[in-house]
């Protein structure tokens, strides 16, 4: 599989403040879904919005797609990279929920018949087409989180950023946030960044990439990342509680593989209960 | 959310009428013909003229004629104000009767009627902008009616996005002072116990949170912004595209010719 996004020897640092990165290099594979977890004050945000342009590198060169990231390529990687932000309520520019969607639209000069056709192929993709004449103050957060990425899908992205977008979620309005966007990533083919502290959330993931110090400590699987607890407690994270168990298991000696859910850990613990008869 | 609902509509009656459907352009430019013409008229006859004909706009836009005479209430003081000073100093005419060292005289009585009335005039009928036309098209007009600002380098596309997000986010900020109340209060600080002066000072602290929060907002909202292609002054299209009508340019015709009917006379 190709890169879809690709840093070489980038160098980035805030005006006035010590350097953020100084030789980052990584890759991301088109399709993959790549969490990026570390301490706070690491850099995940600010990787991030150098993935789509929002903040310009002052060393070395960033791909997106093969197009190298520059003043004239900005515009186009913007469509290409979705970003959604921690703060659903700060990314509504509109006064009505279809007025928003068609914001970016609206810049990239569509025309009108084409910009109504993609509402309504998007809003209903999502199930958002009642709420089409509503005020965006007037939904609740997994709402509002459902609109921005809607706002996003309008312009057909291939690669999608969430800049800790579940963190101010309930606990259903996630899950829901979760299964959608399995199914779209599916549907649409869609590369995931996604920055992150929910153990679910990386979990679903297929690789994680441990930024520290702004260098690049670890690239690995969510399974791999789960049983090094050092590299865990650095980043400020816990396992899911059915790893957790399931290592704390095999440290009491039962014989267990380290499971991913609940029920994957119910189904291997089964076979070995004694049986009354 | 009635509030927030009600911030946002602004001043919108919503009801199906003609003059709801009206281009918001030609509303726009209608008003300011009436606003010409009110001010050239001078004889009863033009005045008149002109009352007949708001008075049939305003009875067919759907709207009850009780709600325009309310939108003049706040105006009430100074219109009693300005025929006051017409009664109390105009001296031409035939004198009706003296208060102190005052001489009332019909011309001035007349002047500060015809004053009340063209004020009264101009603020219900441009009511009507507001009443029937949403917030989100107004601001649509307002674009297009100053789009010739920008040959004096005032961006128009600017100012509208402004209130676009001035629409946005006002029911937002409204939210947050509530909620920042609501906090105060449940440590025992509640703004409704408090006298005026403490009211506010209390309203005063209540400023530093959300200013704070909404500077943050604003830093967020740039990059949202920017991440969805936005760059400041580039063309872009809109979602909402006007439609001129006949009815538009003979609505604007009928208020043109008023208007020379007023210059003529």
């Amino acid at each position: 599989m190709a890169a879809i996004i690709r840093f070489n020897q980038v160098g980035f640092q805030y005006p006035k403040r010590e350097s953020m990165f100084a030789d980052l290099s990584l890759h991301i594979e088109q399709g993959q879904w790549v969490t990026i977890v570390g301490p706070n004050g690491s850099g995940k945000s600010t990787l991030t919005k150098l993935m789509n342009g929002l903040l310009a590198p002052r060393s070395g060169t960033i791909q997106i797609g093969g197009v190298t990231l520059d003043g004239h390529t900005v515009s186009d990687i913007h469509r290409r990279v979705g970003y959604l932000f921690q703060n659903p309520d700060n990314q509504f520019i509109a006064a009505t929920v279809q007025d928003d969607m068609a914001f970016g639209m609206e810049n990239r000069c569509l025309s009108q018949e084409e910009m109504q056709r993609r509402i309504n192929q998007v809003s209903v993709e999502l199930g958002i087409q009642d709420w089409l004449h509503r005020h965006p103050s007037s939904l609740s957060g997994g709402q509002k989180q459902r609109v921005a990425i809607a706002g996003l899908l309008v312009l057909d992205p291939e690669v999608m950023i969430w800049d800790e977008a579940t963190s101010m979620l309930d606990e259903q309005a996630r899950r829901e946030f979760m299964t959608r966007m399995r199914q779209l990533r599916v549907e649409r083919r869609l590369t995931i960044v996604s920055v992150t502290h929910d153990a679910e959330e990386i979990m679903a993931s297929d690789r994680v990439l441990v930024i520290k110090d702004g260098k690049l400590v670890a690239g690995l699987t969510p399974m791999e990342l789960f049983v090094q607890g050092e590299l865990l407690q650095e980043c400020c994270l816990r396992p899911p509680f059915a790893v957790e168990l399931s290592l704390e298991l095999r440290r009491r000696g039962v014989d267990v593989d380290i499971c991913r859910d609940e029920e994957e850990l119910v189904n291997a613990l089964w076979p070995s209960c004694p049986v009354k008869s | 959310m009635m509030q927030s609902s009600k911030l946002v509509m602004g001043r919108y009656v919503e009801a199906s009428s003609w003059v709801h459907r009206l281009d918001p352009r030609a509303k726009l430019v209608a008003m300011l013909l009436f606003l010409a013409a009110v001010i050239s008229a001078h004889s009863l006859v033009e005045l008149s003229t002109i009352t007949v004909i708001a008075l049939l706009i305003l009875a067919s836009s759907g709207i009850p004629l009780s709600r325009y005479g309310r939108a003049s209430k706040p105006l009430w003081p100074l219109m009693f104000f300005m025929f006051l000073f017409y009664v109390l100093f105009e001296q031409g005419g035939s004198p009706l009767f003296e208060i102190g060292s005052f001489h009332v005289s019909s011309e001035g009585v007349l002047l500060g009627l015809s004053a009340v009335w063209r004020m009264l005039l101009l603020v219900c009928f441009t009511s009507i902008l507001t009443f029937t036309t949403t917030p989100i098209e107004l601001n649509l007009g307002l674009e297009a009616v100053l789009k010739p600002l920008k040959f004096i380098g005032v961006s128009p596309q600017q100012w509208t996005m402004m209130i676009t997000i001035a629409l946005r986010f006002i029911p937002t900020i409204f939210e947050e002072a509530d909620r920042i109340l609501k906090a105060q209060a449940s440590r025992g600080a509640d703004i409704n116990d408090l006298k005026l002066a403490a009211k506010g000072k209390m309203l005063l602290t209540l400023l530093v949170p959300i200013i704070v929060g909404a500077f943050r907002r604003a830093e967020d909202l740039v990059q949202a912004m920017e991440s969805r292609g936005y760059v400041l002054d580039r063309a872009r299209t809109s979602l909402r595209v006007l439609k001129w009508q006949r009815i538009d340019s003979l609505f604007l015709i009928g208020f043109g010719m008023l208007l020379i009917f007023t210059f003529v006379m």
